[in-house]
């Protein structure tokens, strides 16, 4: 009995497939059907009839994409799903409810965060840079919520109204006194930088962090291009008397924990689920101007130490030297973002050095191989205690394409929608009685179009929602529970986000190198339009060439 | 005359149509005795009979069940099937077959 089933389900499979190829392949359809009645057991004859049904579909394909490939036998309104409407209602069903189970993805908030991130690249297309940001700032002030205020006011990149609303948090709490740090560390170049440094040093003394700031507050007041060389004498004593202070400090304090402390309590209580925002502070790390400069006065400080020890002064120098490897070691130690432990570790590499060769000249051996191994250890590229990258789960790798499939998918879905869209359009003009000929015409083109998208809805979809699902859950574990374990993961994928898939992450960094320069911000947009529109262009072809190309029809 | 491409299944097909020239074979014959799958075996007739290499024609059967197809090689398919055969077999001499137990 079952074996008469499966045979017949065999059948019907193969039937509706000769129904959906071309007028011409057709017979060769029934050939395949006439043969099912001889092949010996059901398993067998079901394994005929799908070989037979993938090659009707292929031809119906072929057909669809070059249809004067073959000489068709027209009719009147023919091609695909033309003749048999019932066939027509049952693909439309069939993408209906395709578009249906896609639509209730969205109800998932994985799906909707995950398809935020797939269309952030368009972001900068829309002209409103970080349009959710500012609306949760508008209500966190009109609530005069402080926390909500100092959360917008550390990942706003408007340098003005960063300050703004830092003063205004802090005006609102004394308490978050630490958020100018945040602020002035991503834009010491503002006015506000130097009273808020005086008033930072006396809330938290001996914080490094604000030294740092106020260094490089000096260069930006002289102009950032040439760096040190245009400082006068004056300035160059300031600022290396700054950075002198910094590197004495016992402390070094970058506030992120404060920064995710804040996340875990602002985030659930205004909804704010835009991961890029949220994971902004945690993706921004010290600023580069800060290794910049602690990496020349560490240079500054160990030549001084080998003059003294030209000198004879070898305590002399050896205390210059331990002032670099004490600095190196207190980010290393204290700090919490990738750049901060590479500068710890690149000046305790750079001080071990040093120690080693002073160690070498007075012939002690045993403090020079240790020195050495120390040296070797910390060594920023080839050591084994870089503290860079940061360890993850998923690799680098593995993020970028899960990023890349995540980018796809989210364009996919807006492809695939658009095509809907405009398919059903075609068919709803194509029923009504004084619709064109061409209307008409179109209709079975229309009703694969809807089925083949919808289906591909579907199926993006389900893509989307499944390669990001984990990053949600890193997501959540870290606003809620403020578990970082894998949020190096969360950021290499955010990262990848950002990058044109199957581009190599080199030639994408100098890409955007180039483009940073030349100020274009909508480098992605660009690429991205212009994938699209070629996918138009291509689609619109096929349409062409399938009514231009088509032959007239004849009586049978 | 334009050919089609001859793949190492196709030739497998003509090989079994060279055995008996002059016989109609169905396609479930041709299927068990190359074990091609309906889904390789029919595009490769397809193919054939596209290029006037192989005919085709209905065969009526007891009541009830539906006609079957049958095929042939066309002269000129008889002579591309010598042709290229002829060609592979040197090759097939150098090179062991995966399939061949010996």
């Amino acid at each position: 009995m079952l074996e008469v089933h499966i045979r017949q389900a065999a059948t019907i499979f193969l039937e509706t497939a000769i129904r959906i190829a071309p007028p011409d392949i057709r017979g060769w359809g029934q050939a395949m059907l006439g043969e099912m009645n001889y092949v010996e057991g059901p398993w067998a004859a079901t394994m005929w009839a799908l070989g037979g049904t993938s090659v009707m579909l292929k031809q119906a394909l072929v057909a669809l994409v070059i249809p004067g490939r073959r000489e068709q036998e027209m009719v009147l309104d023919g091609g695909l799903f033309g003749r048999n409407a019932s066939v027509r209602n049952a693909a439309l069903v069939i993408g209906g409810a395709c578009v249906l189970a896609a639509l209730l993805f969205f109800v998932a908030p994985p799906f909707r965060q995950a398809f935020q991130v797939a269309l952030e690249p368009y972001q900068v297309v829309s002209g409103s840079i970080q349009p959710g940001l500012k609306t949760l700032a508008r209500q966190a002030e009109a609530r005069h919520d402080s926390e909500g205020v100092a959360f917008c006011a550390v990942r706003v990149q408007d340098p003005r109204e960063s300050a703004r609303l830092a003063a205004e948090a802090v005006h609102l709490d004394p308490n978050l006194l630490w958020v100018y740090a945040a602020v002035a560390m991503r834009n010491p170049g503002l006015s506000e930088t130097g009273p808020w440094v005086e008033k930072l040093e006396q809330w938290d003394p001996q914080n490094a962090l604000f030294y740092l700031i106020a260094a490089e507050s000096m260069q930006q007041a002289n102009g950032h291009q040439a760096r040190w060389s245009h400082l006068t004498q004056e300035q160059e004593r300031a600022w290396q008397n700054v950075m002198a202070a910094a590197f004495r400090a016992p402390k070094f304090d970058d506030y992120f924990d404060r920064v995710a402390e804040l996340n875990r309590r602002v985030v659930p209580r205004y909804g704010f689920r835009n991961p890029y925002e949220v994971a902004s502070r945690d993706r921004t790390d010290l600023p580069l101007h800060a290794f910049q400069n602690s990496e020349r006065f560490a240079k500054l400080l160990l030549q001084s130490g080998v003059d003294l020890e030209a000198k004879g002064d070898r305590a002399g120098a050896h205390e210059k030297y331990w002032t670099v490897g004490r600095f190196g070691q207190v980010l290393d130690s204290q700090g919490h973002t990738d750049l901060e432990h590479w500068m710890g570790t690149t000046l305790q590499a750079m001080a071990y050095g040093q120690l080693q060769a002073s160690a070498d000249k007075e012939g002690n051996q045993d403090e020079a191989a240790l020195f050495g191994y120390l040296a070797a250890k910390f060594d920023p590229v080839k050591g084994e205690h870089t503290g860079f990258p940061p360890q993850s789960t998923f690799g680098l790798e593995t993020s970028r394409r899960n990023a890349a499939v995540v980018e796809i998918s989210g364009l996919m879905i807006l492809v695939f929608s658009g095509l809907v869209a405009i398919a059903t359009w075609i068919l709803i003009v194509g029923t009504r009685r004084n619709a064109q000929r061409s209307a008409h015409r179109a209709r079975p083109v229309a009703t694969i179009v809807v089925l083949t998208s919808a289906v591909g809805l579907l199926f993006s979809s389900v893509t989307l929602y499944l390669t990001y699902r984990p990053y949600w859950y890193i997501f959540q574990s870290a606003i809620q529970s403020g578990d970082s374990v894998q949020t190096a993961d969360f950021r290499y994928f955010l990262f990848g986000s950002q990058m044109i898939p199957g581009v190599s992450s080199r030639l994408h960094i100098a890409l955007l190198d180039a483009l940073f320069y030349s100020r274009s911000p909508s480098f992605l947009f660009y690429v991205w339009t212009g994938v699209t529109l070629l996918g138009v262009i291509g689609l619109a072809l096929i349409l062409l060439r399938h009514f231009l190309g088509r032959p007239h029809a004849h009586a049978p | 005359m334009k050919t089609p491409r001859i793949s190492p299944e196709t030739l497998l097909v003509l090989e079994r149509f060279l055995e008996r020239p002059a016989d109609w074979l169905y396609g479930y014959e041709l299927s068990r005795v190359t074990g091609l799958k309906s889904g390789t075996l029919y595009p490769i007739l397809m193919r054939l009979e596209k290029h006037s290499l192989l005919e085709a024609c209905w065969v009526a059967t007891e009541d009830g069940v539906p006609p079957r197809h049958t095929y042939r090689l066309t002269p000129n398919g008889l002579e591309l099937a010598r042709t290229k055969l002829a060609e592979a077999r040197p090759r097939s001499m150098v090179r062991q077959p995966a399939y061949c137990s010996g």
